[in-house]
């Protein structure tokens, strides 16, 4: 199935949208854009998620320069049960340029470990030290079924966009763990939400702390 | 269970069948079309129609606005004009134009001069450059996009530049209300 085969499926209307819209303050992307505000304009961006049109624009607005990987679509092309190779995370990334700042959202929860580790490779070579990931990791034991589209509000406030009403069984996956499996980056700050929702900003490290580390 | 297994989307309707495209055995050949072959585009007024039948392989340029509706392959070169790609549309080559909507599906890179607009039922794989893009809610893309004016220099210092690069996002009926002043902030 191509991509673009996918595409149409995907335009069909998907779940109900709660009204009022689920929206929740978020402490890590207060944070993540307090940071790129510091780090100035011209940033690379690659957004794991799905083009928001939205999103895009808050981006282009702070002087970033954006690229979507869309990681669901993709996986979805797939051969579904079949473990994603390095070939597939390579497709995500521009081919010509370092990254400053990495939207991961919550695809890391919907990734097994061994597809993390070799995500994990891809980001450290295309992030430049400093880099940062934005990461939502769900802390409960059922987790939506579907990645959940988010919407950037103002004031770092994210709306949620679920897809599908149903539950699959969540990772869990504790903070070490992550950090183990993102080899080369470090938790710069974690927050957990209330709604069983942990936002994770991860640092890459500079080269010389990596060859200390080795 | 895997995350992008069917039975994850019970209410996600399949997708409405598409008409079957007509493929070339002639690669050589610019223009194939069936089951009624027509050299030239079908013109309304000053813009003409590539339609659902007709499949292009190789370079495409000229003087006026042009929709295609068919399949394309090569590269569309229409700088001074507007150029769509309708529902029914496949283009697999660059696309330059002033104003580019796309409503069908694009594998490659497209130009605009002023705008590129991808519709809800829009897909594009590859990279936009326009000094502003508009991505409707549903519709798909995966690339990069270029929005810096090459000739300008310099962005405004504000968090949000008056300058003309923007991207508009619209939103489908039953969307939370809030979502599109995302934009506003900054």
């Amino acid at each position: 199935m191509s991509w673009f085969s996918r595409s149409r499926r995907e335009s069909a209307p998907a779940v109900a949208q709660a009204d009022p819209p689920e929206v929740y303050k978020s402490l890590g992307l207060s944070a993540l854009l307090e940071s790129m505000r510091r780090k100035g304009q011209g940033l690379r961006i690659l957004d794991l998620g799905s083009a928001v049109g939205s999103n895009v624009e808050f981006l282009s607005e702070l002087g970033c320069k954006l690229h979507i990987g869309d990681l669901y679509a993709s996986r979805s092309t797939a051969v579904e049960g079949e473990e994603l190779g390095q070939e597939f995370f390579e497709q995500l990334f521009p081919a010509d340029a370092k990254l400053d700042v990495v939207l991961a959202w919550d695809l890391f929860n919907y990734l097994q470990r061994k597809e993390m580790a070799r995500l994990g490779v891809l980001l450290r070579r295309h992030c430049r030290p400093g880099a940062l990931i934005f990461a939502l990791m769900w802390s409960q034991k059922q987790i939506p079924a579907q990645p959940i589209r988010f919407r950037i509000q103002e004031k770092g406030h994210l709306v949620y966009e679920r897809r599908t009403e149903l539950e699959r069984p969540g990772p869990r996956y504790v903070p070490a763990e992550i950090s183990g499996l993102l080899k080369g980056f470090r938790v710069d700050r974690s927050f957990l939400l209330r709604h069983g929702i942990q936002e994770y900003l991860f640092i890459r490290d500079d080269e010389e702390d990596e060859t200390r580390a080795i | 269970m895997a995350w992008n297994k069917r039975d994850d989307q019970p209410n996600a309707p399949e997708p409405a069948p598409t008409a079957p495209r007509p493929m070339s055995s002639a690669p050589s050949a610019p223009v194939t079309s069936s089951p009624n072959p027509s050299p030239e585009p079908r013109r309304s007024g000053d813009r003409a129609t590539i339609g659902a039948s007709i499949i292009i392989k190789g370079d495409l340029s000229g003087g006026e606005d042009l929709v295609i509706e068919g399949r394309v392959e090569g590269k569309v070169d229409l700088k001074q004009h507007n150029v769509t790609v309708g529902r029914n549309g496949r283009v697999k080559a660059d696309v330059f134009g002033k104003v580019i909507t796309i409503e069908g599906e694009v594998d490659g890179n497209v130009f605009a001069q002023e705008q590129a607009i991808l519709r809800q039922a829009g897909a594009i794989r590859g990279n936009i450059t326009a000094p502003r893009v508009i991505l409707e809610d549903g519709s798909r893309f995966k690339g990069s996009i270029d929005m810096e004016v090459k000739d300008s220099g310099s962005r405004h210092g504000s968090d949000r530049p008056q300058s003309p690069q923007a991207v508009e996002t619209k939103q489908q009926a039953g969307e939370p209300a809030g979502a599109s002043r995302a934009a506003q902030a900054g």
